[in-house]
């Protein structure tokens, strides 16, 4: 080891091994997806790149979703983000943990569920209204999330000045809070969209066709992966859009922050109307994501088969520990990444960090794809496969908080402690560790959530006698056996719920308002 | 000791040789029971071949098991659908298994004629009605439910479904293009409902009088009479008339021995115990679903009464469901 010279960065040794991580790392990441295009370019099968009347109608379900659970979203994340964060109502704590909730429940089960209860009461839950219901429920809250982190910690001291001058909510919020929240509103949005483009078992349940129900048909059961393929990138270059938006309005809030800081604001009291309808509005989201599936249990106590109790404590087990390494894997490595970018002032460490949080972009079944192509050739484990297709999938979600959380810590920080000694090991470890602690935690529980939930993936690679909670779920429920699909279901459930209550804590305490510079714990630095 | 034992109890099988360590298989399979795996355990303490099992879609194994190519540790692949067995041996999946009891066991339309995948259970796609808004009678084949007079009261699952795909490639075959596109065409102009994905809402639909008449497959309104699904749902389906048309469309379940298999005779065995009367009652009674031959002890079953099977072989049918999908989009089938 040659000596560090007495900089913010690591020496030159130590920027080689970080760029070396890096570049392994992209290309751990980039793998699957060049096995796919090579294999789809340079194979024999499959016709031309026409996207054919089933692709253009599955490209305009995916937009129509899009947009139409992006804008419900924003409306019904900001809404209840800025009335739980800055005004009372009756119920105004409970409420605010309440909006988590929905984080929960897997969209594949909420459409399955309200398909059921809906068959037996003479209702046809079918068609593209229900997938946006269904999805914006199970997704609001990434945008509640993230908007109510800004209007916690930014522009306490503009807010105080409405106050003075005599401006209601209704008017700080329309004139200082909401343009100031609009970047975080629109990476929620973000995260939502990319949810959406990849949801599988949701839409197929209610008959909405879109692209990756399409990639998936064209692949499987029409046998042209050529095709398969021109769908799944023109679902990548939506997501790409979507990602670089958020990246886009990141950019403008860091901007914005600066104008944080200052003194807990008292909150504006709500009365009359004004309160029924926060609490309507706080109430019934949280209340459909997660009652349904409940009402559903209840309603079905009298066809529950159950399975052994000893095999109930394997599946779950089993996605508790995939969830477990999963949430570990991509912390430690979003770490890596976004500390590589902080200290290597290379253009291309930038992009290629970039790139390897493009994981999320691809819809589960093709990467599940991908890593076969992968894993039979070289005989890897189908564990590792797995593994690897988790880490893939999610590193973005466990970065994007950390990026934006590095942002928030002053490089003078970091000139400062390795002015009095440090080198970069424990700078990460002293300086870095303790502030990030939140967004660690934070991004980690979502990963955890996110893989309980998972099922393409999960569904593809697992080796033999290796279910989990979603793959027994979704067996049950794709054979039309709900009943038997109810123990699990509700593991699931519970699994999702233990992980999200965990993010409230945070929460909590930015609701509390008692330090304000502390009060967004739950997505940026402690 | 037990193992010698074992093997003279499973009759027609194999002699093992004594002493060789126990062998195990792994089993890809599409079907998720949990009955299922208390045969695979019944296969085991008759045979002590071990049985590793992964269930997943079936489009999903044929694709993963391809990938793998000559590594992978599968033995034998199970699937639901001809349609689905058919593309698989095209793929060259399988491997061509001689045995004299598969011979025996399974009826000649309803094994590949190379010998790659035999079938082990029988599925029937049945006519549902409500008899208050249908007359039963009205309804002797699959063609008259594109009859005039059943407008505004049929419901249909999507094109999507394998079940459907395949009963419309048997429709191709036995009453040729020009008679199916004009089936199809009629049957769509009947559709009451959008499209249902799965087919127990659409016997509740039926059963309430929303639609007069559907197409399911026998198992899903027998484990509603089996109160499977709760008490409300037995209620409903108590309702139902099921009409078996004249011929009726029977799909498969089956497996065939894999290409990559480096034990061929321990996968043999298995598929043998699977399709022998003894195994292959337990595969079917799992699901609700007709054996090879006859039609079982199920009493729920048997109250359906007897049909007349169309005697169109599941390879033929597999080979034609490609054309059948093409057409039912054509013709508004989504």
């Amino acid at each position: 080891m040659t000596s560090f010279s007495l900089r913010a960065r690591p020496g030159h040794s130590g920027r080689s091994l970080l760029t070396a991580a890096v570049l392994g790392l992209v290309l751990l990441a980039l793998l699957p997806v060049l096995a796919l295009v090579a294999f789809a370019w340079l194979g024999q099968e499959g016709g031309d790149l026409s996207l054919g009347v089933a692709g253009s109608l599955q490209i305009a379900n995916t937009m129509l979703l899009l947009l139409a659970v992006g804008a419900l979203g924003a409306v019904l994340g900001t809404a209840n983000g800025w009335i739980t964060t800055n005004c009372t109502f009756p119920g105004q704590r409970w409420l605010r943990i309440a909006q988590v909730l929905p984080l929960a429940t897997p969209a594949y089960l909420l459409a399955a569920t309200l398909i059921d209860l809906g068959s037996r009461g003479s209702w046809r839950i079918h068609g593209p209204l229900w997938a946006i219901a269904v999805l914006t429920l199970t997704t609001y809250p990434y945008v509640f999330l993230l908007s109510s982190e800004s209007f916690a910690v930014s522009g306490r001291r503009q807010l105080e000045a409405c106050r003075s001058l005599g401006v209601g909510p209704w008017g700080s919020f329309r004139r200082v809070a909401l343009p100031m929240a609009l970047p975080s509103i629109g990476a929620g949005i973000a995260l939502s969209g990319m949810e959406v483009v990849n949801e599988l078992g949701a839409v197929e349940l209610l008959g909405v066709p879109t692209l990756s129900v399409g990639i998936l048909q064209r692949w499987q059961n029409d046998g042209d992966p050529r095709g398969a393929v021109g769908l799944a990138l023109v679902a990548l270059v939506m997501v790409s859009l979507l990602v670089a938006a958020e990246r886009g309005l990141r950019r403008r809030s860091r901007r914005w922050l600066i104008g944080g800081g200052g003194e807990a604001l008292p909150r504006w009291p709500l009365s009359g109307w004004r309160a029924v309808l926060s609490v309507l509005l706080t109430t019934l989201p949280p209340l459909c994501g997660l009652g349904v599936p409940l009402l559903w249990a209840a309603r079905s106590l009298d066809q529950l088969q159950a399975e052994p109790p000893a095999e109930l404590v394997l599946l779950g087990g089993r996605s508790f520990l995939l969830a477990l390494l999963a949430a570990l894997l991509t912390v430690v490595v979003g770490l890596l990444l976004s500390l590589a970018r902080r200290w290597i002032d290379l253009p291309l460490i930038r992009q290629f960090s970039f790139l390897a949080g493009m994981g999320y972009a691809i819809p589960g079944t093709v990467l599940a794809l991908g890593l076969m192509l992968l894993g039979g050739p070289w005989q890897l484990s189908p564990l590792l496969l797995l593994v690897w297709g988790y880490g893939d999938r999610f590193l973005a979600v466990a970065k994007n908080g950390l990026d934006a959380a590095l942002e928030h810590i002053p490089p003078s920080l970091d000139e400062a402690a390795t002015g009095l000694g440090c080198r970069w090991p424990q700078v990460i470890r002293r300086v870095h560790l303790p502030l990030l602690r939140g967004p660690l935690l934070a991004g980690g529980l979502l990963v955890f959530v996110d893989v309980v939930k998972e099922l393409p993936l999960t569904f593809a690679l697992r080796p033999f006698d290796f279910d989990t909670l979603s793959v027994r779920v979704y067996q049950y429920a794709s054979d039309e056996r709900l009943g038997a699909a109810l123990l699990p279901a509700l593991l699931i459930l519970l699994l999702g719920l233990a992980a999200s209550l965990a993010l409230i804590p945070g929460l909590a305490q930015a609701a509390r308002g008692a330090d304000s510079t502390r009060a967004g714990a739950s997505l940026s630095p402690d | 000791m037990a193992l010698v034992a074992g093997v003279s109890v499973l009759g027609p099988g194999r002699p093992t040789a004594v002493g060789a360590a126990p062998a195990e298989i792994g089993v890809y399979s599409g079907r998720h029971y949990n009955t299922d795996k208390a045969l695979y355990q019944e296969f085991t303490r008759r045979t002590g071949i071990r049985v590793k099992l992964l269930e997943a879609k079936d489009d999903a194994l044929i694709e993963r098991l391809r990938n793998e190519g000559a590594n992978s540790p599968a033995d034998v692949l199970v699937l639901v659908d001809a349609a689905r067995l058919d593309k698989a041996s095209d793929l060259g999946l399988f491997q061509p298994t001689r045995s004299a009891s598969l011979s025996r066991d399974v009826p000649v339309n309803l094994r590949d004629s190379k010998n790659r995948w035999f079938g082990l259970t029988r599925r029937v796609r049945v006519v549902i009605v409500n008899p208050r808004l249908v007359n039963p009678a009205s309804i002797r084949t699959y063609a008259d439910l594109a009859s005039p007079a059943l407008r505004g009261k049929l419901c249909l699952r999507d094109s999507k479904s394998v079940y459907n795909q395949s009963l419309v490639a048997e429709q191709l075959i036995l009453r040729g293009e020009p008679a199916t596109r004009a089936w199809l065409k009629g049957m769509v102009a009947n559709v009451r409902q959008p499209f249902f994905t799965s087919d127990t809402p659409l016997a509740r639909a039926v059963a309430k009088g929303d639609c007069g008449v559907g197409v399911v497959n026998t198992y899903y309104l027998a484990r509603m009479l089996a109160g499977d699904n709760g008490a409300a749902d037995k209620a409903l389906a108590a309702r139902l008339k099921v009409v078996f048309p004249r011929p009726a469309h029977v799909n498969i379940t089956g497996a065939g021995v894999t290409r990559a298999s480096k034990n061929r005779e321990a996968a043999t065995r298995l598929i043998e115990f699977l399709a022998s009367p003894s195994g292959g009652r337990g595969y079917a009674e799992a699901n609700n679903e007709y054996p090879l031959r006859g039609y079982g002890n199920n009493p729920i079953l048997r109250r359906f009464g007897t049909f007349t099977a169309a005697t169109v072989s599941a390879e033929q049918m597999g080979a034609r469901t490609r054309q059948a999908v093409n057409l039912m989009q054509a013709n508004g089938w989504n």
